[in-house]
């Protein structure tokens, strides 16, 4: 077991590596002047630009600026950026909470609901509240996430002046306000974009756990533990719910990255200060130190990803503990 | 039905916390102004600062030694009002002396002196140092204090917007303490952090990717402010400014149309007015007149002025720019924004005359031999591309309708919309035949020598199209130096290039600004908007 485990995460390390050094030459290969945005629309001497390449090493070929990038990387630097003009460490922890939060909040209540609705519609297959759950699910599904931001956000901000339609904290709001007042303020912004994301992702996994538990319903095991007299929620839930869970455990590795990429539609439309859309302007800008520090990033997370489910695999089900 | 009862509780508690927790911050709204802006400031530091975002932030916090006055005139003395120098005076026709307002203080007490203006000036002046100032301020040669309050500045010749160089281009820095930081950590420094200005807010706070907040200096030489927090929150996207004003998020915002469907809402809003100030900004669709293959020859098509001027008077730029401004934009004669002193002198821009452009084409010897629609030369259709930056929806809907317009002339146009970086990387190689580039210009005319004079052929992000007419080049550096009334001057300039037609200019819209309205006293300078807001008042 301790093998398979080495096993799993070297090749989750050689993963990361390589997508790394894939990341880093596709994004040279693009076309695009990274210093583009920094230029504006005011003339720049042919001095000033090419101090400007040398400042961020654009101007050597592109092995040396790998070993340059990978020399600070040992060093935990992952460089300066080039539109905000600080290191790109300080922009990555200055967003990554904002990003923790919305996305742990999705992530919690997608697999929370999901789960439970899903497995409530197998329950209860053909009746009111299945059809209903289904009816709504996959509305939910096809919903594009901007457009049910931009509704809500319409609706509860602007018609009903209910709740913050944009950002993450309310700037009138003194910087000296107590804890709980500060916490209630970045609870109240983080509705909307919470329940965005939430909706859609929740329609989703509602639909895995609900076909899912069916099939886990029809298997004989359960036939025989409803036979031995078991109690039909134990039945339920200790028998035919965890072997359910599989494919959304799956579900689950996939979705992880989302606590720190966000959903870069979301971010734009509530405004929130994440990390999904700093990296989309920095892809836009062709800000290479602020790309590689975010890829970086989304790549660990989604190897990780999948390296917990694995692990998770492993400890849940007895066959493939047994293979490894 | 007790556990219901308990659920239904709870569950209205969090929801009254979370709905009626805005009262929360409504005590804090009275004095402040939320300003909704496009750009997050995040290092508003002059000498350091690029775009729009910083210099709004920067305006409130560093004065100019004089800024410019309503007239936006910037030939001459006299269209100029003090800020940090309380007088100026002339000691010959190459030399400037300021003399320092006694009350000036940085925000942490200390004396503005003559050398903090130095210091600034010195490091302005070094194209390491001071980057785009540098070239701005090229004519001057030294600047040096006299006692603790006065400033002596030099030029190396005399041109009739020395003043406007002297001032407008440079906020003083506090030397005592910036001069201690290495130039190479000045970016990075507690001071680029925490700036501490001269100017009527101080530093406050700033939340990443969220806001700036500034407040302001109650015993300020200028005046005591009326607004004493000032809030520059950031959002990309211009939905999200909208949003913000209509909900009440944000008191102001700049730059709300296009799209026009704006207007209609923020008209609607009962507690919004709308301002307009001249706009800085001037679009165009710009003709490369140098070979996309080979910058050294000229381009096959567009290296012939007919054709370029055909295509110009071809279009209906009058409907084109109101369909994206309505009221708010008209079609300059030339590259002259709003703000330009020299606009109008011209006369109108010229009307669409497809005869007229019909002509000019068989002229340069295009027919439509082979009755396609499209009009050819040797065999060659007449055919452009037209490269447009893919972020911009405006100049998309433009794009269309040009397309359409020169198809009616016989001219087949094919939309290019390339990511920003690509399509500066483009423009700067040379490697389009026309593009619809704006730009933002500063309120001088001299401007117009950065992207329509021969010297500036090449440089980057300045004249891609490589116009050169050294007629304009000659008129130019006359109407720079002259001590004769210049007007007359800048007429011919701007007739000649008409004829030469480098671009076909179309728009040169207002700057629309929605302020709340509970403030009162609104001015609004437009290179800055925000820059007077210390004399706003608020309605009791």
């Amino acid at each position: 077991m301790r093998r398979w485990i080495a096993g799993r995460t070297a090749q989750a390390a050689v993963t990361i590596a390589v997508a790394a050094v894939l990341m880093f030459v596709l994004m040279r290969v693009t076309p695009g002047d990274p210093l583009a945005r920094l230029m504006g629309d005011r003339p720049m001497s042919a001095e000033e630009v090419a101090a400007l390449r040398a400042l961020y090493g654009l101007d050597q070929p592109i092995p040396q600026q790998f070993t340059r990038f990978v020399s600070g990387l040992a060093r935990g630097e992952l460089g300066v950026s080039i539109e905000y003009r600080i290191p790109v460490t300080t922009l990555i922890r200055q967003r990554l909470p904002a990003s923790f939060l919305l996305g742990g909040t999705v992530l919690v209540l997608n697999f929370t609901l999901g789960i439970w609705l899903g497995a409530l519609q197998a329950v209860r297959l053909g009746g009111r509240l299945d059809r209903w759950l289904s009816t709504l699910s996959l509305a939910a599904f096809a919903m594009p996430s901007f457009w049910l931001g931009l509704i809500l956000a319409w609706l509860v901000g602007i018609r009903w002046h209910i709740l913050p339609a944009l950002g993450m904290i309310d700037p009138l709001l003194p910087p000296d306000a107590g804890v709980v007042v500060r916490s209630l303020d970045i609870l109240r912004h983080l509705v909307l974009p919470a329940l965005t994301l939430s909706i859609v992702s929740i329609a989703a996994t509602m639909r895995y756990q609900r076909t899912a538990m069916i099939e886990a319903l029809r298997e004989p095991y359960i036939r025989t533990a409803r036979a031995k007299g078991l109690p039909e929620r134990h039945v339920i839930w200790r028998h035919a719910w965890r072997t359910a869970l599989f494919p959304v455990i799956t579900l689950f590795g996939l979705w992880l990255p989302i606590v720190v990429t966000g959903s870069v539609f979301v971010e734009h439309v509530f405004n929130w200060p994440g990390l999904g859309s700093l990296t989309a302007k920095a892809i836009s800008g062709r800000d290479y130190p602020v790309i590689m520090g975010a890829s970086l990033l989304a790549a660990a997370l989604v190897v990780g990803g999948g390296w917990l489910t694995d692990m998770a695999y492993a400890w849940l089900d007895p066959r493939v503990r047994h293979a490894a | 039905m007790a556990s219901r009862s308990r659920a239904v509780f709870s569950t209205s508690i969090v929801f009254g916390v979370l709905v009626f927790g805005s009262e929360l911050a409504c005590a804090q709204r009275a004095a402040t102004i939320v300003i909704a802006t496009g750009q997050e400031a995040t290092l508003p530091i002059p000498t350091l600062i690029s775009g729009t975002g910083n210099q709004d932030v920067a305006d409130l916090l560093f004065l100019r030694l004089a800024a410019l006055g309503p007239s936006l005139r910037t030939a001459g003395d006299g269209g100029f009002v003090p800020q940090l120098a309380s007088s100026w005076q002339r000691r010959d026709s190459v030399t400037l002396v300021f003399d320092l307002d006694p009350a000036a203080r940085w925000h942490d007490g200390v004396p503005v002196t003559a050398k903090d203006v130095v210091f600034t000036f010195t490091r302005a002046r070094n194209p390491a140092t001071g980057g785009h100032l540098a070239p701005a301020i090229r004519h001057i040669v030294s600047v040096s204090a006299e006692g603790a309050r006065r400033v002596v500045i030099a030029f190396d010749r005399a041109y009739n917007e020395q003043l406007y160089d002297a001032v407008f281009h440079v906020q003083p820095l506090p030397a005592h303490l910036v001069g201690t930081v290495p130039d190479s950590l000045f970016a990075s420094s507690d001071f680029a952090q925490q700036p501490v200005g001269n100017g009527p807010y101080r530093w406050g706070r700033r939340v990443a990717g969220q806001f700036v907040e500034l407040t302001a200096v109650a015993d300020h030489f200028l005046g005591r402010p009326h607004i004493t927090r000032v809030i520059f929150r950031a959002a990309e996207s211009p939905d999200a400014r909208l949003i913000m004003l209509l909900s009440g998020e944000a008191d102001a915002s700049e730059g709300v149309v296009p799209p026009l469907s704006n207007l209609e809402r923020l008209r609607r809003h009962k507690d919004i007015q709308l301002h307009t100030v001249p706009g800085s900004i001037v679009g165009y669709l710009l003709f490369n007149q140098r070979s996309p293959d080979d910058l050294s020859r000229a381009h096959p098509v567009l290296g012939d002025a007919r054709v370029r001027h055909a295509i110009t008077l071809a279009l209906n730029r009058h409907a084109i720019t109101r369909s994206l401004f309505g009221d708010f934009g008209d079609v300059p004669n030339g590259p002259t924004p709003q703000i330009f002193w020299i606009r109008g002198l011209a006369g109108p821009a010229e009307a669409r005359d497809t005869a007229q452009a019909r002509r000019l084409l068989r002229q340069a010897g295009w027919r439509d031999s082979d009755r396609d629609g499209v009009l050819d030369r040797n065999g060659r259709p007449l055919a452009l591309t037209l490269n447009i930056p893919a972020t911009s929806a405006s100049r998309r809907q433009m794009g269309l309708e040009i397309q359409e317009q020169l198809r009616g002339l016989g001219i087949r146009v094919e939309l290019s919309i390339l990511a920003i970086p690509v399509f500066i990387e483009r423009r700067n190689a040379g490697r389009f035949d026309m593009e619809i580039a704006a730009a933002s210009m500063d309120p001088t005319p001299s401007g117009i020598r950065n992207s329509w004079s021969c010297q500036s052929v090449g440089v980057p992000n300045a004249n891609v199209g490589g116009y050169c007419d050294p007629r304009v080049d000659s008129l130019m550096a006359v109407a720079l130096t002259t001590s004769a009334d210049p007007a007359p001057l800048w007429k011919t300039v701007l007739l000649q290039i008409r004829d030469d037609a480098p671009a076909a200019f179309l728009y040169a819209p207002a700057k629309v600004v929605a302020i709340h309205r509970r403030f009162g006293t609104v001015t609004l300078t437009p290179w800055s908007p925000w820059s007077t807001i210390y004399q706003w008042t608020i309605a009791p």
